[in-house]
Formats: structure tokens, sequence, C-alpha cells
């Protein structure tokens, strides 16, 4: 049977908030509402990551004075994908903005949020 | 104690030059934009010529010798390189060389073209640039994955910089599905750092090689299908290519040639990596031909109904890399060679195609084949290098074109494919005729009285030498096809451990 822990329900949290992120951004017609959706994504991938670096009863992996390099190893949560989530934070608000940007431009030009209606096709 | 290493001192030059200028033109006054754009682009063409080979190790994890608690950058000791690291090799080499001309004229011709918002369009330009030297050099999955997504972000940003309707409308559906694929990026990098413990590319091929991969071969799945997902949407690979082709036809043409290049270094180096990591699994080769196959066709058969110029030339921008995708896919010896090759020289004849297509908005930028006429009796120095470019574009010798798409039809014969040969024949036959109904249209048919304005329009002279110097590149490399194939052996016999 599997042991039902934090990191599993770190990686089922995240999974679902994918699914529904992908879901949202592909079926949801309301622009503001698809990027919504990409920030859920975002995070699903964020909560991944922090899932895959947990470790039980772990520490911040800083290497503090006195601290030896093998208790440090043994304790620390992994560090790499820290940096990871740290990365895509900024990633996502970068994205976030622009895509913010872009949808309020076409709104001024459209009148609506639709993308069915904006991003319909036009004659070249 | 710590070993002392030998970082490559270029390496991170080509990334800081360019974000540090794209930083300062963003907030100067126009007069002042244009000698630090020109003199940044010049001292980045000159660090890629000068450059010798060797690696930088960007805050890297040095290894723990766990017997003498000493740290060593040495990677024979244990084998792995347990390291973020960039590569500058005779690939890396190659691709920057020519993606650092593309950006010299692009920003000279961005100074003399655009009147408003100099600055900041530059700066795109400028980190367009940076994503692409990134890609290219990097040997681990994280510093991949951030060039990527900066990538698609600046794309988004330079397409939507041309302030059309259509343009926003494309940047937005490419920053929408960029979103998806750059967090399924990251879930890829994720699952095989989960799984081998690396980030670094050749760390964790060298785990992979020495472990059964049998119990893992579900979530190497899982990594490669968003691997081809981020592959697709970076390269513009059918079934997903509308959005790329959108981005291509909506931008600056001076601007689609810095994208394409972008492109293709984006599908060299993640399709090389995929065929690292993931070759060892059943159909991984088969899925990659059969994107590039699709891709091939979809494309040119989109060229060919485009009533406009610049969308035509998108259209096969997006067949052509299908070419280089399908040399990669193939894995091959000759395969890799002429995938590569065709990448250099795809985005050779294509910026000759694109920088014509600039020279059309000097003349009423009208890019349309039925609002543009006689385009050659005003300028024939254009339409005779729109046609050599065409003719390149084509695979007809003594262009470059035609060395590669030989090179790629003798690969695919020898892999048992001879009706992928015959299709790379078909596409290059119909790449001529989409140009060719093009090129008649705008520049050779007989200009409407009414309509036809005969006054002499002067060419900024930067774009008359950027088309003859990559028309002749296009003729050298054609006949003396060893000057890029000297670059790109050593890499494909690296890859294939030969």
């Amino acid at each position: 049977m599997i042991e039902v822990t934090i990191q599993l329900l770190g990686f089922i949290a995240a999974a679902i908030l994918i699914v529904v992120g992908i879901g949202g951004m592909l079926f949801l017609d309301n622009l503001i509402k698809k990027i919504i959706a990409f920030t859920l994504l975002s995070d699903g991938v964020n909560l991944l990551l922090v899932a895959l670096a947990y470790r039980e009863g772990g520490i911040v992996p800083i290497l503090l004075p006195g601290m030896s390099i093998s208790d440090f190893t043994s304790r620390a949560i992994l560090v790499f994908p820290a940096g990871i989530v740290l990365t895509n934070i900024v990633i996502g608000v970068s994205t976030t903005a622009i895509l913010v940007a872009l949808v309020i431009m076409l709104y001024r030009r459209y009148g609506t949020l639709k993308a069915s209606v904006i991003l319909k096709g036009e004659r070249r | 104690m710590i070993e002392s290493i030998s970082n490559l001192w270029s390496i991170p030059l080509l990334v800081i030059i360019p974000m540090l200028t794209a930083i300062i033109v963003n907030f100067l006054y126009d007069k002042a934009i244009k000698p630090i754009a020109i003199s940044s682009a010049i001292v980045i063409l000159i660090i890629s010529i000068i450059s010798p080979y060797g690696y930088h190790w960007f805050c890297g994890h040095p290894a723990l010798n766990p017997e003498t608690l000493t740290f060593t950058f040495n990677p024979n000791i244990f084998g792995y390189k347990l390291s973020l690291e960039f590569i500058f090799g005779p690939l890396q080499h190659i691709m920057i060389f020519i993606s650092s001309l593309i950006l010299l004229f692009c920003v000279i011709l961005s100074t003399i073209g655009l009147t408003k918002h100099q600055g900041p369009y530059i700066a795109l330009l400028f980190l367009l640039f940076m994503s692409s030297a990134i890609v290219i050099m990097v040997n681990d999955l994280y510093h991949l994955w951030i060039a990527v997504e900066i990538g698609s972000l600046i794309v988004v940003g330079v397409a939507a910089a041309s302030g059309t309707s259509i343009s926003h409308k494309a940047a937005l559906k490419y920053g929408l599905f960029s979103a998806i694929s750059g967090a399924g990026l990251a879930v890829s990098l994720a699952l095989i750092l989960g799984l081998t413990g690396f980030a670094n590319i050749s760390d964790a091929i060298m785990y992979l090689k020495q472990f059964n991969i049998g119990e893992m071969s579900t979530v190497l799945y899982i990594a490669f299908g968003f691997f081809v997902l981020s592959w697709m949407y970076a390269g513009g690979l059918a079934p997903i290519h509308p959005l790329k082709s959108e981005v291509y036809g909506a931008s600056y043409p001076h601007a689609t040639t810095l994208l394409q290049a972008q492109s293709k270094l984006m599908l060299v180096a993640i399709g090389i990596i995929m065929l690292r990591l993931f070759g060892m699994l059943p159909f991984v080769k088969e899925v990659m031909i059969f994107l590039s196959v699709i891709t091939m066709m979809i494309g040119v058969i989109m060229a060919l109904i485009q009533i406009d110029f610049r969308w035509i030339i998108a259209y096969l921008i997006i067949s052509h890399s299908g070419f280089v995708t399908l040399g990669i896919g193939l894995g091959t010896y000759e395969g890799l060679i002429g995938g590569i090759f065709q990448a250099v020289n795809d985005i050779i004849y294509m910026t000759i195609l694109l920088l014509c297509c600039e020279a059309l908005f000097y003349f009423g930028g009208k890019t349309s084949t039925k609002e543009a006429y006689g385009i050659a009796k005003k300028s024939p120095f254009i339409a005779t290098a729109t046609i050599l470019g065409a003719i390149a574009a084509s695979g007809i010798p003594p262009f470059n074109g035609f060395q590669s798409e030989i090179i790629l039809i003798q690969a695919c014969l020898k892999e048992g494919f001879p009706e992928i040969a015959v299709l790379i024949l078909m596409v290059s036959v119909t790449t001529f005729i989409a140009l060719l109904r093009g090129i008649y249209r705008i520049f050779l048919k007989p200009p409407e009285l009414q309509s036809y304005d005969d006054s002499n329009v002067d060419l900024p002279k930067v774009l008359i030498i950027g088309i003859i110097i990559f028309i002749v590149l296009s003729i050298i490399i054609g006949i003396y096809p060893d000057i890029v194939l000297r670059f790109i052996i050593p890499v494909v016999k690296e890859v294939l451990s030969i």
C-alpha cells in the first residue's frame, strides 16, 4: 500500500493545479480567466518542485557557521529545486505582466475580453 | 580546498553585453541609442569571431570528495560534472557568429527605420540575441529552461512592437501558448532532476546510460512529451505552426530575420538535447521525424496559398524548419550534419529574402501581391537579390541550400526513407513555385498605370550591404561547404560518441 506522505500530497495537489491550469487556459473564453489559469499552472509547477525538494524534518539549505558538511548534507532540503522555484516565480510574474498588457491593448481596440471574438481570424 | 578552474572569458561577455546594452538603450535618448547599440553589436560580433573554445562553470556546484572532504571541479574524479555550465565549441562558434551578424544589421536597420520607441525595441533585439546565445551554449536544463522562457517573452515583445492589431493578436496567442509550454518544460526539468538527480545535461545522460531505464521509462516519456511541446513552440513546428508563422508575418521583416535565427538555434539546441537524453527510448526518433515531415508539408502548402510576400516567407521558414528537425530526428551521422547545416543555410537565405522584404517597405510599405507592382523597374537590385534568395531557398546550386538538402536526401536514403527524400525534393520545388508566384506579382508584373508611382526611392546603404553580404555567404558556402561543415562535424561526432 502506498504511504500517504506530505510529499505525495504535494505531488497530487501539484498535478491537480497543473491540469486545472492547462484546462482553464485552453477552454476558458475570457482572456483574464485564461491568465488566472496560467497563474494556477505556474503555482502547480512550483508546488511540484517544492514537493520534489521536500525532506522530512529538513532545514533551510544554508550552511551556517559551525555546521559540519555531513550534518548539512544529511538534513538540508534539496537546494536546486528551491532555486528553480524562485526563478519560476519571477518568470511567472513577467509572463503575467506581458499577457495582461497585451490584453489591455486588445480590450481597448475591440471592447471585449472574449478570446473567441478578439482572436478570430482576420483577412490579411 | 577548491581546485582552480579555467573559465572562458567570452561566454559571460556574450550574455552580459547584450543584457547590459538592452538595459542601457532602454533609458537613453534617441541620438545616444544608435552609437551605443551599434558599438555593442560590433563588439558581440568580434567576440563571436575571436573567442577560443572552452567552458564556463556558471555558479556551479563543485563535486565533494567524501573521503577527503575537498571540493573539486575536475570532472574526471567522479565521472560527473555536477554543475550548471555553458560551453563554447565549434557549433556555438558558427551559430553565434551568424546570429551576431544578423543582430548587427537588425540594430542598424531599426535605428534607420524606426522613429518611435527605438530604445525598448532595440533592447528587445539584444535580449532576443542573448536568449539564442544562451540556448546554444547551455549544457544544463536549468539555463535551457530560463533561456527558452526569456526567448518566448521577447518574441512576444518583438511581435507586439510592430503595433498592428494582427501583431498584438499574434503576440497574445504566442504568449498564452508559451506560458503552457514553458511550464511544461519546467515540469520536464523537475522530472529529469527527480529521476537522475542532475540538472547538468551531460551528467543526466551519463546517469541514464549507466542505469537500467526500464522502470524509469514512463517518467522519461512524460518528460519527453513536455520537451516535444517546447520544441514545437520554440521552433514553430506543426501542428502549432500558425502561432509562430503569425509572429513571423506580423513582425517587422528585419526583426523576423533575428526571430527565425533564434528559432533555428532553439530547434538545433533542444533537438540535440532531446536526442541525447531520450534517444534510447523507442519511438522517440519516429515522433521527431513525423513532426518534421508534417511541418515541411503543411508549411509549404500554406505558403502556396498566401497573398502577402511576408506571409509566404513566414510559412516557408516554418516549412524549412522541418528540414532541420528531420536531420536531427534521423539521429544518424549524415542526418545530424544535414540538419545542423540546413539550420545555418536556412538562416542565411531566409535573411536574404527578409531583407529584400524590408526593402519593399521603402517602396510604399506594401508587401501584398495584390497591392505591390513593378518593383523590379524601380529597383532591379532588390528584384535580382530576391530571385537569388529564392533560388538559394529552393536548393538550386551553386547556392548553400543545395548542399544541406543533398546531405539530408542522402541521409534519408541511407536510413531507408526514400519517400521522405522525395518529399524533400517536392518541398524544394514547391518553395520555388511559392516564391516565384510572389516575386512575379510584386517585382515583375507590369504596374497598373493609374496607381503606379514612378518616383525613385533611395534604399539605406546598410540594407544593400547586408543583402550583398548574405548572398555572397550563400554562394561561398554553396561552393565550399567545408567552410561550415568543419564546425559541424566535430559536434556531430561528439553527440554520437564516434
